[in-house]
């Protein structure tokens, strides 16, 4: 799943606490709940140094907020949406010091898009972990019409935006968070890709 | 002879007592022409004949990055030390002639900072003038941090520019203003980097608070600001160079080397980018290491030795050179 010969693909983690640390983030949506489970078991959650949030969107229709509560953690965020938690995670993080750390668990689009937030801040690689939770859909970057495209599953696709079947080529882009999806015939007109199914 | 090559000849244009201790030292092209451009950090060995020796110390350049028409260093009077920064002071003039290397930067400022944070003690003060000229030219804010003896001692804040981007502040022993690490780092927003120079103990002390702190080690950079070590003779045998080389007192092994006419390659001479980390064959008796790049275990597995900065006392050492 993880080996898919994709240079540019994130390499992803497995969520442990960073000891050193003095506060943590722990962000997360869907199925990625579990590993915020594992995670938040092995933090000290007592010292009230631990800030939780939570999105119940998901592609799988896994949901552990109910068991997330279950913690009685202060201040757990619930959000109905990745791109709200994202939103709000750029607060949270605003308000941070240095000495903080954080951790993503869940779809490669929302740790790419919280990644986003992350590098905002400045937040280097030995401050961040990341835990995929096993289902990579795909978000595509429309190179043609700028359009972002959730969730795609198939090589080949029609992009919402600007309606061109797009071809997903395997190069991910940290900075946008996406695969680069371009003109499925650009090469030579009327002549299309496999329209196989994506490392899902 | 290696130890001369690629070495730019300069003349002293200046010099200017700035601290009891402290001078500063202009220096042009001999010929005229501008110096190579650096980057805020980087440094310039000076090559400074003495009583027959050549000394190689390094010194961090001061002066603004933008202007090459000559380079400013800040040279501290060691009386314990070698006598490098002896002869700098006693004997070279205006006027005189030296030689320098090309410049070159360990201590590079983080590109990506949202904000910098500089912890200078005395003389370490030098790179981060450098520093922020690059700095004032930017849109990211930054924090200078000078502690010294005294304010007599304290002079070289003189050459710190103020700006809309900068807070200074200054402490002095003297006068019971003392500066608090902790203070400074705790509370620091996210995307901070710590840069700091200045004595070894300094350093060490800024970078266990930090730690402490949990900023993470990619934001933490020092550069060490030392004298050479001197030490008792030594003699150093070169098993692929078929050489027995005597230390004597007053150089370092890599000196030494270098006046053997055998070639180590280098690149800061104090201790910190690991440029000449050599292996140890034999050895009968102790390394005395004075470097900040090899481990703890590193040191005592007495595999490995930084020639630049880093002596012996034993009857016989052998490297692989």
């Amino acid at each position: 799943m993880l080996i898919t010969g994709i240079k540019s693909r994130p390499l992803y983690d497995r969520l442990t606490p960073f000891p050193e640390g003095r506060f943590h983030v722990v962000a997360g949506q869907g199925g990625g709940g579990q590993a915020m489970l594992r995670l938040l078991s092995e933090l000290d959650l007592s010292a009230d140094q631990t800030r939780v949030l939570y999105s119940h969107e998901s592609f799988s229709g896994k949901n552990y907020a109910a068991q997330l509560r279950e913690l009685g953690i202060a201040n757990l965020g619930e959000f109905g949406s990745n791109a709200a938690l994202v939103d709000h995670l750029n607060d949270v993080l605003a308000s941070c010091t240095m000495g903080t750390r954080l951790y993503l668990s869940g779809s490669e689009s929302f740790i790419g898009t919280a990644m986003q937030v992350a590098a905002r801040f400045g937040l280097n690689a030995d401050e961040v972990l990341r835990e995929d939770n096993g289902t990579f859909v795909r978000r595509v970057w429309c190179v043609h019409c700028d359009t972002y495209t959730e969730n795609v599953t198939k090589r080949v696709f029609n992009c919402p935006g600007c309606q061109l079947d797009l071809v997903v080529r395997d190069h991910y882009s940290g900075r946008l968070a996406a695969f680069m999806g371009v003109k499925a015939d650009a090469e030579q007109t009327g002549v299309m890709p496999p329209a196989e199914d994506l490392d899902t | 002879m290696n130890s001369h090559s690629g070495t730019i000849d300069v003349i002293v244009s200046d010099i200017e007592s700035i601290t009891p201790l402290i001078k500063v030292f202009t220096l042009q092209r001999s010929d005229g022409r501008p110096l190579p451009g650096f980057s805020g950090g980087s440094h310039v060995l000076v090559l400074i004949p003495s009583r027959g020796k050549i000394f190689r110390n390094p010194y961090s350049l001061m002066s603004s990055p933008f202007d090459t028409s000559s380079y400013q260093i800040g040279v501290r009077r060691a009386e314990q030390g070698r006598g490098g920064s002896i002869a700098m002071h006693d004997e070279v003039q205006v006027g005189t002639r030296l030689k320098i290397t090309q410049p070159v930067n360990n201590f590079p400022l983080n590109k990506l900072a949202l904000k910098h944070i500089f912890i200078a003690g005395g003389v370490g003060i030098t790179p981060v003038i450098a520093q922020a000229k690059d700095l004032q030219v930017g849109q990211i804010p930054y924090e200078i941090h000078y502690t010294a003896l005294s304010p007599d001692h304290g002079a070289m804040q003189h050459y710190l520019d103020a700006g809309p981007l900068v807070k200074t502040t200054l402490y002095f022993n003297s006068i019971n203003r003392l500066i608090n690490f902790r203070q400074i780092l705790a509370q620091q927003p996210l995307g901070s980097h710590v840069y700091i120079c200045g004595p070894a103990s300094m350093i060490v002390d800024v970078i266990a608070v930090a730690r402490e702190l949990g900023w993470s080690e990619s934001h933490i950079h020092w550069e060490e600001f030392t004298e050479q070590h001197s030490g008792a003779a030594f003699d150093v045998r070169l098993s692929r160079s078929n050489l027995t080389v005597n230390v004597p007192p007053e150089l370092s092994l890599l000196e030494a080397l270098e006046g053997s006419g055998v070639e180590v390659p280098y690149l800061c001479r104090g201790g910190a980018c690991g440029h000449c980390e050599t292996t140890v064959l034999e050895l009968d008796g102790e390394l005395i290491h004075n470097d900040i790049w090899l481990s703890e275990h590193q040191k005592s597995s007495k595999q490995k030795i930084m020639p630049c900065v880093s002596r012996a006392n034993c009857t016989r050492l052998v490297l692989d050179l």
